[in-house]
């Protein structure tokens, strides 16, 4: 049963992939803009949920992690004439060699610490950028390479989705995601039970980093130019944060659904910045009250609601007669 | 140092498992264990008791690797282990269980246990995980609910997961941290049942526990720890007779009567000032409540009239908290009437509750633990003037003088017996005209049990109107006027304590043998 209900979630997958690449055949320039950002958003969602809802690891490092990404592709691509997909694999590779080289500081603190930590992390890299010298400083660097047109971009990202879908599946879908909701549940307990708890974290923190680089990587592709203050910048996590938080933390699809709805928030209130703000914050409280996991958590309650409307797992929680 | 320590162990014949040799845990000045040294052989259940803040838990934390040892050290299957993490201990087969159960909330019984095997061996094929698992769950009883989460498990089968978790860890050496606080005579048998069941030749138990009768009925061997020392070792019957482990932890309990101290001391059933013609404190009239779809109470009727002692008494599950959650205001009924002296409290919130002078002294103690022993006290006297609160402060340093002694110490720091008077004397500082006091012997040692039994003596004879929600029938039986015994959410028995105490349905319904 379970095995069938997962082979066609994969086919479903493969044909929602297979169905985007055809997407530039029907909408104009416009929507493959909206395309792209929402296929990097999708990514970075994943990583980030992989992290905060699978192993407990609220990251405010996002930002750290694109940034990197994006210095790394720029960097190389202005070096030396190396295909685009090996570079982003690169930017990917180096997002994570830094997460690793900060993991043993960073592990060792626990819970809101953590989150402080990566938040200093983030602003310490940003810093670090602005005033170092090979880096360009607050100007940043210009890519060199011709700009990619919006089509190519598109299917890069298309590219990175599949690879993350690829790789988060392996984590979640598996016995290893038993591990990882352990640790997240009580780390403390879990390593009473034999999981090397650290083990675990480093290897969430390590793919989530190398995604988070690589759409760092792409973003900076696009862009052509890059600057500490934006590629470092804030914006990043808080937007990743908040996409995961409204599709449904934990949840494989959360950030999915997460980014659709950012998304088309954000366009539909383009002409009004500061709205757009006071509404995605709104609904930020909103969901944090009322639906912890998230729309599609929600969404999820209602049909199981709807399907079983007499669910008897009430009368257990009494603490009836053995 | 007890003599009995001059005679020691018969000692295991068999060869050790376990090895420690001057284990010492300090924390700061204070050391909570102080060179203890144990032996424990293959296939052997060990019994660990003593008072609350012993060293126990500390004694779990240093076998387990969740604490480092500040000195000693400990050899497991001749091997030395002091310096392993956690989790290299739990693989070389350390398996513990925690006192308040940590079931990993937010998945299925079954994934808890897969936890533990996965990690064990992530390569192992797909059927025999799950016969494995099958077969734990099968054996604790938790097979019904494998699907279901964590979550929605009440208490009692959360302490079966903690077991079943451990058990999944395949371990030789089983740490059972009072597995047995809260349940009833029928659920300990269940449970000394599933302990003889999981031991065996190559798997030592090393069990801590406040029920004597877990100990009595499973251990070979006991070891008595008090003020982080070891007190007393020996086999089983030789340790419980000894009259200095009874002066330092089992008080009366063990004595032939069980409840002599507290039947002893004066009381009569003329103490009470003619109950009929009392002025009723609470009234209950067809009460009905519970959680979303679970119906917990089906029609409770009940009064309580001033200076009565009122026991409620029944199995888990069978809705004595939920009584005294939905008396106090946290639990809405979804029927019936409630009235505190005449006044109907529908649609009150607990703390306009509190005001009308209801103290609810809640099950698990429920300690401001960064606050200081003071502050926690206060906190039920805010709306007094500073005289009076200091008048009421000392009423309660007189009842518990330990409190006095720490007044300034911070709750979290106290022994568990002290954080029960502390929330005792928490809900006497409201001057309250009824107190609830929902279990509140829970984990504690027998010689604690005593202490505060005395004190609701003492505040009996003050004339103090009382709720008693117990699981320790005789103790309750002693102290109040009248009983209920609840089953299935409805008083099945009611009537004097005397009564109560001599109806052989009370036996039958605490046994499990009803209907």
């Amino acid at each position: 049963m379970a095995g069938a209900s997962r082979f066609a979630a994969a086919v479903a997958i493969v044909v929602v992939i297979a169905g985007l690449t055809l997407l530039p055949q029907f909408s104009g320039e416009y929507g493959v803009q909206i395309g792209f950002r929402l296929l990097i958003y999708i990514v970075l969602g994943e990583a980030w949920n992989l992290l905060a809802g699978y192993c407990g690891l609220v990251s405010l490092g996002t930002s750290s992690f694109i940034g990197i990404g994006a210095y790394v592709l720029v960097g190389v691509l202005n070096a030396a004439d190396v295909p685009i997909s090996i570079t982003l694999v690169g930017s990917g590779l180096v997002a994570a060699i830094v997460a690793f080289v900060v993991s043993p500081a960073l592990f060792r603190l626990r819970g809101l610490y953590f989150t402080v930590g990566t938040l200093a992390l983030g602003e310490a890299l940003r810093l670090f950028m602005i005033n170092a010298s090979f880096s360009g400083g607050a100007g940043g660097w210009f890519l060199n390479a011709p700009s990619p047109s919006t089509n190519a971009l598109f299917y890069y990202a298309i590219g990175l989705l599949a690879a993350a879908t690829i790789v988060i599946s392996a984590c979640t879908q598996t016995r290893f995601s038993i591990l990882l909701r352990s640790v997240r549940d009580d780390e403390d307990a879990a390593t009473q039970m034999g999981v090397r708890a650290f083990h675990v974290k480093l290897a969430a923190f390590i793919i989530a980093s190398f995604l988070m680089g690589a759409a760092g990587g792409l973003q900076a592709y696009k862009l052509g130019a890059i600057e500490p203050y934006g590629m470092f910048g804030m914006q990043w996590t808080i937007d990743v944060l908040s996409l995961v938080i409204i599709g449904g933390l934990g949840l494989r699809l959360g950030p999915v659904v997460g980014a659709i709805i950012v998304i088309a928030l954000g366009e539909y209130l383009a002409d009004y910045p500061e709205l757009h703000i006071a509404i995605t914050g709104v609904i930020l409280i909103v969901i944090v009250r009322f639906a912890p996991k998230g729309i599609l958590g929600l969404g999820l309650q209602l049909a199981r609601w709807l399907t079983a409307p007499r669910p008897a797992s009430g009368a257990l929680r009494s603490g009836a007669p053995r | 140092m007890t003599g009995l320590h001059a005679t020691t162990p018969s000692g295991p014949s068999r060869a050790p498992l376990l090895r420690t040799e001057g284990l010492t845990k300090r924390y700061g000045g204070i050391v909570a264990a102080d060179a203890i040294d144990l032996t424990i052989g293959l296939g052997e259940i060990c019994g660990v008791i003593g008072p609350n803040g012993a060293g126990k838990s500390t004694l779990i934390g240093l076998l387990g690797g969740a604490l480092r040892a500040s000195a000693g050290r400990i050899h497991f299957d001749g091997q030395d282990v002091t310096a392993l993490a956690d989790f290299e201990r739990a693989r070389l087969g350390i398996g513990r269980t925690y006192q308040i159960p940590r079931p990993f909330l937010d998945m299925s019984v079954e994934e808890n246990l897969k936890v533990a095997q996965f990690s064990l061996s992530p390569f192992a094929a797909h059927t025999l995980i799950e016969r494995e698992c099958d077969e734990i769950l099968e054996q604790t009883g938790l097979a019904d609910v494998r699907r279901l989460p964590a979550n929605a498990l009440p208490l009692l089968r959360r302490k079966r997961l903690e077991v079943a978790r451990a058990l999944a860890l395949k371990p030789k050496l089983l740490l059972l941290d009072e597995v047995g606080a809260g349940l009833i005579e029928s659920e300990l048998t269940e449970l000394i049942a599933l302990i003889k069941a999981v031991s065996g030749p190559n798997r030592s138990i090393v069990v801590i526990e406040h029920v004597i009768r877990v100990v009595k009925e499973c251990c070979d061997h006991l070891v008595v720890l008090n003020f982080g020392k070891k007190f007393a070792e020996g086999s089983t019957t030789s340790v419980l007779s000894d009259e200095s482990v009874a002066a330092v932890y089992l008080g009366t309990a063990h004595s032939p009567s069980p409840a002599a101290a507290v039947a002893a001391a004066p009381q009569s059933s003329g103490a009470t000032p003619n109950p009929e013609s009392a002025e009723t404190v609470l009234a209950l009239s067809e009460v009905f409540a519970g959680y979303g779809q679970a119906k917990v109470l089906n029609g409770v009727d009940m009064t309580v009239r001033k200076g009565e002692v009122v026991a409620i008494l029944g199995a888990n599950g069978a809705g004595k908290t939920t009584l005294a959650n939905t008396i106090s205001g946290a639990i809405k009924p979804t029927h019936g009437r409630i009235s505190i002296a005449g006044e109907d409290i529908a649609g009150l919130s607990p703390h306009q509750i509190a005001r009308r002078g209801i103290a609810h002294c809640m099950e698990g103690r429920r300690i401001f633990t960064p606050l200081s022993v003071e502050e926690n006290l206060l906190i039920a006297a805010r709306s007094v003037d500073r005289g009076e609160a200091a008048r009421r402060l000392d009423e309660v340093y007189a009842l518990f003088p330990i409190l006095a002694e720490r007044r300034a110490s911070p709750g979290a720091s106290m022994s568990g017996g002290q954080q029960q008077m502390l929330a005792i004397g928490r809900a006497l500082m409201s001057k309250p005209m009824l107190v609830i006091f929902d279990e509140i012997s829970l984990g504690l040692a027998p010689v604690m049990m005593d202490r505060l039994y005395e004190a609701l003596l003492a505040l009996k004879a003050g004339g103090l109107t009382m709720l008693l929600i117990e699981q320790d029938v005789e103790r309750a039986l002693a102290l109040a006027d009248r009983a209920h015994v609840l089953e299935r959410g409805k008083f099945a028995l009611s009537g004097s304590a005397g009564a109560i105490r001599s109806d052989a349905r009370l036996r039958h319904l605490y046994l499990g043998e009803a209907e």
